[in-house]
């Protein structure tokens, strides 16, 4: 018999169906991975699981009870715990009083037996190969993954028969996420059932014993992990056949729209020389490291070039970013939160803020109407989620502000789009979207310039590819002819190209 | 994905209550404070609530209110101008000289503190962002060359003409002259004039929005086509040219230069700007919270005098303001 039963879940929100009629079951003592997009149901799912909101019809069952937890607190105490993206940890006490928060161990007169916590939190923080962690430690010094281990801990003390967790990588880095690789291994061992949300493919595969997709609200498919694939999980996330993921190509002109020639700059680029065509995308590949998205900021002018000539649309052009802008060639910056928008200004402000002498009238004013008018059109092409114009841009979700960059981008009418990293950080449907986007703008008879460490994205979008390492271009390959391995050892190089390495490269896109 | 917060409802409309107290108390409490303060001196002073005494505190307010403009200016970029007095003393040293000494017409001699304060403006923009020295520095290091120009100017005597046959009398009407039935001051037109210009400059124009574009993230500011180091230098102009602006106030105001006229001007300016509510990260300010701020500081001095307490007390009730409008600053950026 199954652990978890989910039948028939509905839950609405104003205009939108966020669950639709989900029935799933989760076996026990598994890793059951949860995945899909942005708005797939997942959030509304564990929200539910975890109390915080009720849905408007169906059944849990629990070990064969009906569940219907009414707050938090009873989802815990039937042994449901949840580890959301945002911890939920008191910073200035010690480890101890937040794994045994509510539990606290109290001596005969009342008081708390600190020593008794003490040993308890350790205790805790051994079985989860955390034993380098003092229970007096201050929650607040902690790194990411030492306060996840926390949270899990706190979970454990409950006696917790599922743990969900949200995200749960998403802040930690490589050294961390093996240690709560490992830690959630150890925790299914115990029998405890893990319900792992997340849209990172690479640690489903490595972790789940089964895995759920959800799209669009509704449940798609829930199998065994060894039946399924890379391309099949793909292709139920985002309800659409793989092999139309890349729109098709067309041929690019023989029309040079820029022309780059012995670009060097210190100590990162050295002697880059380069034309690109109208309709043309042109990627950029290489490790990091190796000059490539210092290529791009010479050419916006970000990164100063100590020699070469750039000429743009067949006139010599110094590179700088408002010299860029005016000659229509636009940068999105890899860091688009910090770099791509400013948080504190409102969605109207930051879109305008490249073309803001366009929307000054002749008396030197700022036309507030024109202002509106060109956000308007950006929010409706790009279908950017927000609900006013004077909404501030931090208060939009991540996707959105990376929408928001790329609209003030627009605003320019660009011919050149230097593109760096354009996908990273973006769910796979919107990858799509982004795709269908960089195809629409060549055919249109612009140009982009691709730098990008995703080879599947540089093969399946560019006509050619600029391989860079060391700071110079090693290779010219033709997308057509070329293969991720061609790509790969060039961008090592031939002596270094050890086969595990490539290996290990190679897994890392896609 | 959505986050998730385990708040329940009543909690979190206390918490959403909380922080609306805390963003009032953050951006206008010193509003409130002005209020209980004007109501205390109404009650327990005669001369405090008069239409004359109304009018002097808003003369009195005119220098530090058009310095701190420019103030305000330079904080929204996250800088901080604190050669505004050494200007203000300056320009109103070569205003009067000039007329005094020289000879030269009113205007000229205007125009001349004007661009000395421009220049001033322009040398402190240049070496904050083509040498990338901190502001406060910078403009620590030219007060201090500003002040030994005025000195080797003026040899650390008063400047002021003969009696019945002084110059500087013609621009008094600066300071003095009052219109429509002698009752609106024109330092008070003015005032606000100057202010209106300086909100449609910051709200409606492109150099204004590209002043809290770099305020507030100067990186992205940049990688949109926004000439950082320009908006900078310019607003580094602007600051200098009112401050010297001010100067020439303050001469119209006491007949008289001083090299260390501007001295005490400074520390109400930085305080006016801060007490306003501006952030002194940048990026977050209003215009006429600063004016207000600026009156306020007027009252407080205005008061204690018709209140009868010393000039000492005065500046230790001064300190304590700056004090408390910083902790109001801390807590508008701890805020959830």
């Amino acid at each position: 018999m199954s652990f978890v039963r989910i039948e028939h879940l509905n839950k609405a929100y104003p205009g939108v169906q966020a669950l639709d009629d989900v029935s799933f079951e989760i076996q026990r003592g598994q890793v059951h991975a949860l995945v899909g997009e942005n708005g797939a149901g997942k959030s509304t799912l564990i929200k539910i699981l975890a109390a915080a909101t009720r849905p408007d019809s169906g059944q849990i069952w629990l070990d064969g009870q009906p569940y219907a937890p009414q707050t938090p607190k009873d989802a815990l105490q039937a042994g449901v715990a949840t580890i959301f993206q945002i911890f939920n940890l008191l910073p200035d006490r010690s480890i101890a009083h937040n794994i045994l928060l509510g539990r606290e161990i109290r001596t005969r007169l009342g008081l708390l037996d600190l020593a008794a916590m003490d040993e308890a939190a350790a205790h805790i923080l051994r079985q989860l190969n955390a034993a380098h962690l003092s229970p007096r430690q201050a929650v607040g010094t902690l790194k990411v993954g030492e306060k996840q281990i926390v949270e899990i801990g706190k979970a454990l003390i409950n006696q917790s028969r599922l743990l969900i967790m949200d995200e749960p990588t998403s802040a930690l880095n490589q050294v961390e996420t093996d240690a709560l690789f490992g830690v959630i291994r150890l925790l299914r061992e115990q029998g405890v059932t893990i319900l792992y949300v997340s849209h990172r493919l690479d640690e489903i595969f490595e972790l789940a014993d089964t895995v759920t997709v959800m799209r669009d609200g509704a449940h798609i498919s829930t199998r065994p992990i060894a039946e399924v694939t890379r391309d099949s999980l793909i292709e139920d996330m985002i309800g659409r056949k793989l092999s139309s993921i890349f729109p098709a190509r067309r041929p690019a002109t023989r029309d040079v729209i820029m022309e780059v020639d012995g670009l060097s700059a210190e100590r990162a680029l050295y002697d880059v020389s380069f034309k690109l065509y109208r309709g043309e995308v042109l990627a950029v590949a290489g490790l990091s490291g190796s000059g490539k998205t210092e290529l791009g900021k010479a050419l916006f002018g970000d990164l100063r070039a100590s020699r070469g000539t750039i000429t743009v649309k067949g006139e010599r052009y110094k590179p700088a970013p408002w010299n860029a802008i005016r000659r229509r060639l636009i940068y999105l910056p890899e860091d688009r939160k910090a770099e791509g928008v400013i948080q504190e200004l409102p969605v109207r402000r930051n879109i305008g803020l490249s073309v803001l002498p366009a929307l000054t009238n002749r008396f030197g004013f700022l036309d507030l109407e024109r202002e509106r008018e060109l956000a308007w059109q950006q929010v409706r092409a790009l279908d950017i989620k927000t609900p006013t114009l004077d909404q501030l841009v931090l208060n939009l979700s991540g996707g959105n502000q990376q929408k928001v960059a790329l609209a003030k981008c627009l605003t320019v009418d660009p011919d050149i789009l230097v593109l760096v990293e354009p996908t990273q950080g973006i769910d796979v449907g919107v990858k799509f979207e982004i795709y269908q986007f960089i195809a629409d703008q060549v055919a249109g008879g612009r140009a982009v310039l691709l730098i990008s460490s995703e080879i599947p994205e540089i093969l399946g979008l560019s006509h050619r590819v600029l391989v860079m390492r060391d700071g110079r271009i090693v290779a010219e390959l033709d997308t057509a002819s070329a293969t991720q391995e061609d790509i790969l050892r060039f961008a090592v190089g031939e002596h270094k190209s050890s086969p595990e390495f490539v290996a290990q490269e190679g897994a890392q896109h896609g | 994905m959505t986050t998730t917060t385990k708040t329940a409802p009543d909690s979190a409309a206390r918490q959403d209550w909380q922080r609306k107290v805390v963003s009032f108390l953050g951006e206008q409490g010193f509003i409130v404070i002005f209020i209980l303060w004007a109501f205390y001196l109404t009650v327990s002073t005669d001369n405090f609530a008069t239409t004359d005494n109304f009018f002097t505190i808003l003369r009195q307010a005119t220098i530090v209110g058009i310095a701190a403009i420019g103030a305000h200016f330079v904080i929204l970029m996250g800088d901080l101008d604190l050669s505004a007095a050494a200007v203000l003393s300056l320009a109103g040293v070569v205003m009067a000289e000039l007329m005094v000494k020289h000879g030269v017409a009113p205007l000229i001699a205007a125009l001349a503190a004007l661009g000395v304060g421009a220049a001033v403006g322009l040398v402190n923009g240049v070496i904050v962002t083509k040498l990338r020295i901190n502001a406060i520095i910078a403009t620590l290091g030219t007060s201090s060359i500003l002040g030994g120009i005025a000195f080797t100017i003026t040899k650390g005597k008063t400047i002021f003409g003969e009696r019945g046959n002084d110059p500087i009398d013609s621009i008094e009407f600066l300071s003095r002259q009052r219109v429509l039935g002698d009752t609106l001051p024109v330092p008070v037109i003015i005032l606000f004039v100057c202010y209106i210009i300086a909100f449609i400059v910051l709200r409606r124009t492109a150099y204004g929005a590209r002043v809290f574009a770099v305020g507030n993230n100067d990186r992205a500011a940049w990688l949109s086509g926004i000439n950082v180091d320009r908006i900078k230098i310019t607003t580094f102009m602007l600051s200098g040219t009112l401050a010297g602006f001010a100067g020439i106030m303050q001469v119209a105001r006491q007949g008289t230069a001083t090299a260390g006229m501007g001295a005490d001007f400074l520390f109400p300016i930085l305080t006016a700007v801060v007490l306003g509510g501006a952030s002194l990260t940048g990026g977050r300010g209003k215009i006429f919270n600063t004016l207000i701020a600026a009156i306020f500081l007027t009252s407080i001095t205005n008061g204690m005098i018709l209140l009868g307490i010393g000039i000492y007390t005065q500046n230790i009730v001064s300190g304590v303001i700056l004090v408390v409008a910083l902790s109001l600053d801390r807590l508008r950026t701890l805020q959830p």
